[in-house]
């Protein structure tokens, strides 16, 4: 979705028209918004935001990959939990058990998640469609239900749950401890791979994806090799759930695999469906619109709790039902997600007071 | 070789069952073309409801009786109100609208009936296990295979005799056509759904007896994708081949490959057949090999 310029904005050469932010105004914005959230935010936010903020941008980062494969690929997954259990798991191992720096085994997990994604993505080769996300939902019940809860969780006679005290990782003399320490890592990586996804959605790999997704037949007629890119994205997607799993594990007390089951996937894929498909405003809306909601939905939860004492106990199936409402609705009445509608209001400021939309 | 005849029995015996429910699944799909996710939730539905009635002291069959016209009237109203704007739309909406319906179900079921394990109680089938030969087999098993049976002849008697079975059937074939006979789709996806609901609720109320009642009952319906997966997304005899296969190799897993494994393997090992028949035979045994143009 290109965004309307207004008026008395033109490109005079090619790298103009290529720049990432175009104009002056977007510059600033942007500037302005990175300022805002690795100085001030940080600074004024209590630790009850910064932790909010955390799972924000955990579901960002974990909803990447989702959006890659749904958004951008045209393939839809329903087991991304599993990418993101073998990157925490990768990760808490290569630390807890091998005394790996932290930077490095967060690399290893990368790696190792995206090897992972690409063997469930083989079969994308062959099917498509409904049994594709067959595949994926194997993926997760293999992965997380019996690799990692009867196997990998095993390892060190540890039982079910690897144990991270807050300062066990750091990455050289900085230890992960606070909230706050959480908070620049997670900032860090959300802009590094917002930055990273935007990029290669506007290059030839991002492109060619895109014309899988809109037409995979046509896409091939055009001389792209159909499986070579949906395996390379099955691998970024991997990738991108890696680093969500290595980051969540700095906030994690211990690992277990209760964190990763088959409702945080399709979680992940109702938030990108509530944010909008292809873009990453959509991952981004999406993830604040479902964990703020959701927060808010506890704490009146919790007001109410006096009056109704049953409500307490009873919020995580709320919550459920809550989730499976919204997303219902949302298909139902805003198909396109929010990033369309803030698209919209966009377009509307941008060309006012002569908006024709 | 008993125990293989004891696995192999008890594993048709239970396959039956998800046979049963991915009956219902292939309906839908037939008929609509929907690709429903909330199979498993629809069958934890028919656990507690029937659950519920049979602790109101109604008698079983009454209350498995009373389980299909509350299943048929839900699967009437899930098809009104959330289905029937979907026609046409692409795959994914679609897929994601039945997860919604999942999320939104199993919440309400939680709501309304808590987490903990629920019996019945007093037992509907007696304790004593039958035997047939030297093979030893719940009365539970028994009596599910054959009220599955019994159903699986019903719907198919439906399907053959009754007007509106062939009013679904020939949707199922040729929507155009069906619609120019002057058959109703509405009321043919309504039929589905409520055919669906009601599958899968007598699917659940004999799982339920085996086991109990629980989340993990939900996780049994689930089983019904491997089954359809494996038998054909769009083929009825391969619904119900598919589900006694299912049955038959989760049961032969149980018992041949738990003891190489710390544990699991019954519960894993249809996902690993779905995979399996993915990767070879994408279209399952029965299933329309699609064939694409351009």
């Amino acid at each position: 979705m290109r965004m309307h310029l207004p008026s008395g904005v033109f490109y005079q050469t090619y790298k103009q028209d290529q720049a990432l932010w175009p104009t002056t105004f977007v510059k600033l914005r942007m500037w302005g918004l990175l300022v805002f959230l690795f100085v001030i935010f940080p600074q004024i936010a209590s630790p009850y935001w910064l932790s909010l903020a955390n799972l924000v941008g955990y579901t960002i980062l974990s909803a990447m990959g989702v959006q890659l494969l749904i958004g951008y690929t045209g393939q839809v997954t329903l087991g991304h939990a599993a990418f993101i259990a073998t990157g925490a798991y990768t990760c808490a191992v290569l630390v807890l058990q091998y005394h790996v720096p932290y930077p490095l085994a967060f690399l290893a997990a990368l790696i190792v998640a995206g090897l992972w994604s690409v063997l469930f993505g083989l079969p994308s080769a062959r099917v498509k469609g409904f049994y594709l996300i067959m595949t994926t939902m194997a993926a997760q019940f293999i992965t997380v239900d019996f690799i990692i809860t009867q196997y990998v969780s095993r390892i060190g006679e540890r039982g079910h749950s690897f144990s991270l005290p807050p300062g066990t990782l750091s990455i050289g003399p900085w230890v992960i401890q606070s909230d706050r320490d959480i908070y620049y890592l997670m900032i860090t990586l959300v802009t590094l791979s917002v930055l990273a996804m935007t990029n290669l959605a506007r290059t030839r790999i991002g492109r060619a994806w895109m014309a899988i997704r809109d037409h995979d037949i046509a896409a091939e007629a055009l001389g792209i090799n159909i499986v070579a890119y949906k395996l390379l994205a099955f691998f970024m997607a991997g990738v991108f759930g890696g680093m969500a799993g290595a980051f969540w594990i700095a906030s994690l007390f211990a690992v277990s695999p209760e964190h990763f089951t088959w409702s945080w996937s399709l979680w992940l894929v109702g938030v990108i469906l509530i944010g909008g498909l292809g873009s990453n405003y959509g991952t981004i809306f999406g993830s604040l619109f479902m964990t703020l909601v959701m927060e808010a939905l506890r704490n009146m939860v919790t007001a109410l709790a006096p009056l109704f004492p049953s409500l307490e106990t009873s919020f995580l199936f709320i919550k459920e039902a809550a989730f499976g409402l919204a997303i219902i609705l949302f298909l139902l009445y805003e198909p396109n997600g929010l990033a369309y509608r803030w698209w919209q209001i966009k377009n509307y400021i941008h060309l006012w007071p002569f908006s024709y939309e | 070789m008993e125990t293989f005849l004891q696995l192999v029995l008890t594993g048709i015996m239970v396959g039956s069952i998800y046979a049963l429910v991915a009956l219902g699944w292939v309906l839908i799909y037939k008929c609509s073309g929907v690709l429903n996710l909330a199979m498993g939730e629809l069958t934890l539905i028919g656990a507690y409801v029937s659950l519920t009635f049979y602790t109101w002291g109604l008698p079983f069959p009454l209350a498995l009786l009373a389980t299909l016209i509350i299943g048929a009237i839900l699967g009437i109203l899930t098809e009104r109100i959330f289905l029937r704007r979907l026609i046409g739309e692409p795959v994914l909406t679609i897929i994601m609208v039945t997860v919604g319906l999942s999320f939104f179900f199993r919440g309400l079921i939680e709501l309304i009936w808590g987490t903990d394990t629920r019996v019945f109680h007093p037992p509907v089938f007696p304790y004593e296990p039958v035997r047939l030969g030297s093979v030893v087999i719940g009365q539970v098993y028994l009596w599910s295979f054959i009220a599955a049976l019994a159903l699986l002849g019903i719907l198919a008697a439906f399907f053959r005799y009754t007007r509106w079975g062939l009013a679904m059937q020939a949707m199922a074939d040729d929507e155009m056509a069906a619609m120019s006979l002057g058959i109703s789709p509405k009321f043919v996806y309504a039929a589905a759904w409520a055919i669906a609901f009601m599958a899968a609720g007598v699917g659940g109320s004999l799982l339920g007896n085996i086991n109990g009642v629980n989340i993990s009952v939900g996780y049994l319906g689930l089983l019904v994708l491997p089954a359809v997966v494996l038998g054909g997304l769009n083929s009825i005899p391969g619904a119900i081949v598919g589900g006694i296969i299912i049955g038959v190799l989760q049961n032969l897993a149980g018992g041949y490959l738990d003891r190489f494994t710390p544990g699991g393997v019954k519960e894993i090992f249809p996902f690993v057949v779905m995979t399996l028949v993915l990767l070879l035979k994408p279209y399952g045994l029965f299933g329309w090999v699609r064939i694409e143009r351009v």
